[in-house]
């Protein structure tokens, strides 16, 4: 027994065989022990879903980061380029209604000291001249139970429609003209990742099974995955060497302090669906979680200018980077401060829950839109670039972020929010001047 | 990794045979890792026994984040630790008795049956200190990476090799005096 690789080969070699009278016995006392723990489950903790409820702040932040997920299609794809993941995405293309599920896991913290654990089950399903309905299942910790959503992304009508029927109540998103335009040709369907993860530098991970059909697994972890948005990410994704359809998918990705994993499965492609499954119903006795459907701008220049005032005036200072969950949790967190500013000082004491929804959304919006906004360009290949961590406000003549809008030309938004057409070779001066 | 993932949605989801599943995936695996901590096989079976209990309890705590296989074997390593701990404790009161009884009376009867390798090896591994013999489990039995047991043994990972180096270096000399005996 001379080497450290003999010992290795005796525990390998070291086993044990099962008695299988005594296995059945083990086994059967941990069904029991499952049975009896869902006859008496554990008291309700205060988990995120009561912590949701109580605090419109985490509320219009987990909302913001959803229906941001959801128009800017963090789970679906568009164009094509690239080998055999091309043509996925071409087959995903000729099929007018499919659906697939997706289980998430999201954890640590959106708003500082907010702890988040939060599970959900969703259905989607996905039809070219329909829209899209998601029906989510979210798991309050600690209680078994459930609190369910339906969310409807209708083009047609220009409009988002969530409801929440444990709680009768619902949202309603108006979309404008240019964000449905960008937004339709990125239905909420696995296209997206397939492009997405085309543009990145990815592997092929080889044949195996899947519930017994074979399948070609593709990965990527390339940190400009979404243009680096989305903080670290590891991707995979099996698709049915024969029908060319994805089969399974699974997302991990590390955003600020949030963690997020999913799984995307059970996909039925081209399945028969009535019209009428896009057709949401809100019941008379459900209450509007705002005053009046709450607006979503577009995801160009002048929200990105917005969202780049509002960051400031709450925080005193641009974002240092454009992460979407580290801005979110900045601006959660400096919404709360301002809250309680508000509340110390007797102001807008008189103000309905339903107004702060409105209040808060209109301030988060923006911000969320500027990260979109950047998002975009870098999809687009636009060459964008931000500075926040090295201009402020009161840097008039600085480059706080640019992106091409032509063969020579780049738009620039300066330090103090006033925006230019330059040419490259200004940009380059201009650029040459920023502080290391 | 994804089938465990979805092992444990389906687990959470209360699915027939999702917990069946994880339960023959991983028994063999913690039985063994049990029995080389503890060299009981016995209180192996215990170990493993009460780790699966736990586990069907608490289907609405576990996560669909961490690594399922590294929570069982995380479990496993608690409860020897507790085990150890609470039997010195007894050994220290003149209670040894006690311990080995409660342990025998909660143990499924013949529910692991070793081969002699797997003898063999856990009793040279009882000469060890528990430190050094659960680094070497981990890392020969699970091929666990050095960080990765620096985290669960809350040590450097400098010390860790360290630690390594000294018990592969003691269990060739227990092994090569076995193989001679």
């Amino acid at each position: 027994m001379s080497s450290a690789d003999e010992i290795k080969r005796l525990f390998k070699e070291a086993g044990l065989s099962i008695n299988p009278d005594a296995d059945e016995k083990v086994f059967e006392d941990i069904q029991i022990a499952r049975q009896k723990s869902e006859e008496n489950p554990p008291a309700v903790s205060v988990g995120i879903g009561r912590i949701l409820m109580k605090s419109p702040i985490v509320k219009v932040a987990v909302a913001a980061v959803v229906i941001i997920a959801c128009l800017t299609g963090v789970f679906m794809f568009s164009r094509t380029s690239g080998v055999a993941l091309a043509d996925v995405l071409n087959r995903i293309e000729q099929i007018s209604v499919y659906m697939y599920q997706m289980s998430m896991d999201m954890s640590g913290q959106v708003v500082a000291g907010r702890p988040v654990d939060q599970e959900m089950h969703t259905t989607i399903l996905v039809s070219q001249d329909n829209g899209m309905k998601m029906i989510t299942e979210m798991l309050v910790p600690g209680s078994g139970k459930t609190i369910q959503q339906e969310m409807y992304m209708l083009p047609q009508e220009k409009v988002m429609i969530s409801l929440i029927p444990g709680q009768k109540k619902y949202m309603q998103i108006e979309l404008d003209d240019k964000l449905i335009e960008q937004t339709r040709q990125q239905n909420n369907d696995p296209r997206f990742m397939v492009q997405q993860i085309l543009d990145c530098e990815y592997e092929s991970l080889g044949v195996s099974t899947i519930d017994g059909v074979e399948v070609e697994g593709f990965q990527t972890s390339d940190p400009n995955y979404m243009g680096g948005m989305m903080g670290q990410i590891d991707i995979k994704i099996w698709v049915d060497v024969e029908t060319q359809l994805p089969v399974q998918a699974e997302m991990n990705m590390q955003m600020s302090e949030i963690q997020m994993h999913a799984v995307m499965h059970d996909f039925q492609w081209d399945v028969t669906v009535d019209a009428a499954e896009f057709e949401p119903v809100i019941p008379e006795d459900y209450e509007a979680l705002s005053v009046g459907p709450i607006k979503i701008p577009a995801f160009d220049e002048k929200t990105a200018v917005r969202g780049l005032e509002l960051f400031a005036e709450l925080t005193g200072h641009y974002p240092e980077e454009l992460n979407l969950m580290d801005i979110i949790s900045k601006t959660s967190e400096a919404m709360g401060s301002k809250l309680a500013r508000e509340r110390m000082q007797g102001e807008n004491q008189d103000i309905s829950e339903q107004e702060r929804v409105n209040e808060l959304t209109e301030q988060i919006m923006p911000i969320t839109g500027l990260i979109t906004f950047y998002m975009q360009l870098v999809q687009e290949k636009k060459d964008p670039a931000y500075y926040g961590e090295n201009v402020t406000p009161e840097d008039a003549d600085k480059v706080l972020m640019r992106w091409k809008v032509s063969d020579n030309e780049y738009r620039v938004i300066f330090g103090d929010l006033q925006a230019e057409t330059v040419d490259a070779d200004v940009l380059a001066e201009l650029e040459s001047a920023l502080p290391k | 990794m994804i089938e465990d993932k979805l092992l444990i949605l389906r687990f959470k989801q209360g699915r027939n045979g999702a917990l069946r599943q994880i339960y023959d995936k991983y028994k063999i695996e913690m039985l063994k890792l049990a029995v080389v901590l503890t060299g009981d096989v016995n209180t192996a079976e215990d170990v493993v026994h009460d780790v699966f209990v736990r586990f069907a309890q608490s289907a609405q705590r576990i996560g669909l984040t961490g690594s399922l296989k590294n929570y069982l074997i995380t479990s496993v390593m608690n409860r020897v630790r507790n085990h150890l701990r609470d039997s010195n404790r007894r050994r220290q009161a003149g209670l040894e008795e006690a311990d080995s009884l409660s342990s025998s009376e909660r143990s499924p009867h013949h529910w692991a049956v070793l081969n002699e390798r797997l003898a063999f090896l856990s009793r040279a591994l009882q000469e060890l200190p528990y430190e050094q013999r659960e680094l070497v489990s981990l890392r020969m039995e699970l091929d666990m990476p050095f960080r990765m047991i620096a985290k669960l043994q809350g040590a450097s990972v400098n010390t860790v090799k360290g630690r390594y180096r000294y018990a592969i270096a003691k269990l060739r000399s227990l092994l090569d005096s076995e193989v001679e005996l």
